[in-house]
């Protein structure tokens, strides 16, 4: 991969202050954010939803990663993330959860990204940037990723 | 099925449902922590282990499709996708020598 390749996380893909009903409600915010970026058809919605009900994508810190099946690869236009943050937490099959990040992926072009969100998990420290962050572009230099990773 | 000798170990896929999520993440930081081990980590989807695979490590609620894809090969299950001591003890031993229990 190049390193010139654009990192798929559009600034316009990271709320700091949604709130969701329940689990159901957050991953489907995250679905509709990346229908309006482009990245993914409506239907990949229902494809996340389904992935959740089989395995969680509850991952530590806080933090879930809700994305697609493989069939619903086929309704992915390109590889992006989303990040959305949930002040007032969201009830995660016993979890509470914070922060998701939306993945829509066909190729590898968001490993650099789940690269770094790992390392972040592993950091309490950062985990807690991630949570705490007031602004859009701190949530973006946390993500970025660094000269060891590329 | 018998283990797995750590020096016979040059291959480890990480297998997730869409190998698009969890498994990629996981994968990162396996392949960091095995830098310098001349150990391959590759990530796929649980359907299309590739053959030469040497360990499978997958979610637990996963290992029933990974066993059906990649019969014979050891699995390691685990239950978090950060920090799951199973997969810390597999890092362990590749570092260190021993047998991976299938």
């Amino acid at each position: 991969m190049p390193e010139t390749a654009p990192l798929p996380l559009d600034p316009r893909a990271v709320r700091l202050d949604a709130s969701a009903a329940d689990r159901d409600d957050a991953i489907a915010q995250c679905g509709r954010v990346l229908v309006e970026i482009g990245a993914v058809e409506p239907s990949y919605v229902e494809a996340m939803l389904a992935r959740e009900r089989s395995i969680s994508t509850y991952v530590g810190e806080e933090v879930a990663i809700p994305h697609g099946t493989l069939a619903a690869k086929d309704v992915v236009r390109h590889d992006a993330i989303c990040v959305l943050r949930f002040p007032g937490g969201v009830d995660w099959g016993g979890e509470r959860v914070t922060v998701c990040v939306g993945i829509a992926a066909r190729g590898d072009g968001h490993v650099r990204l789940l690269s770094e969100l790992a390392q972040i998990l592993m950091d309490p420290d950062s985990a807690r940037a991630l949570r705490e962050a007031d602004e859009v572009s701190e949530v973006l230099s946390l993500l970025q990723p660094t000269q060891e990773d590329q | 099925m018998a283990g797995i000798e750590s020096k016979d170990i040059h291959k480890i896929v990480i297998a997730c449902d869409a190998g698009m999520g969890s498994s990629v993440m996981l994968a990162s930081q396996v392949r960091k922590q095995l830098k310098g081990e001349g150990v391959e980590v590759v990530h796929t989807p649980v359907n299309s282990i590739p053959g030469d695979a040497d360990v499978v490590l997958c979610h637990a609620g996963l290992a029933d499709r990974a066993r059906a894809s990649a019969p014979g090969v050891v699995l390691v299950p685990f239950q978090v996708f950060i920090g799951d001591p199973a997969v810390t003890r597999l890092i362990d031993t590749i570092k260190k020598g021993g047998t991976v229990d299938a």
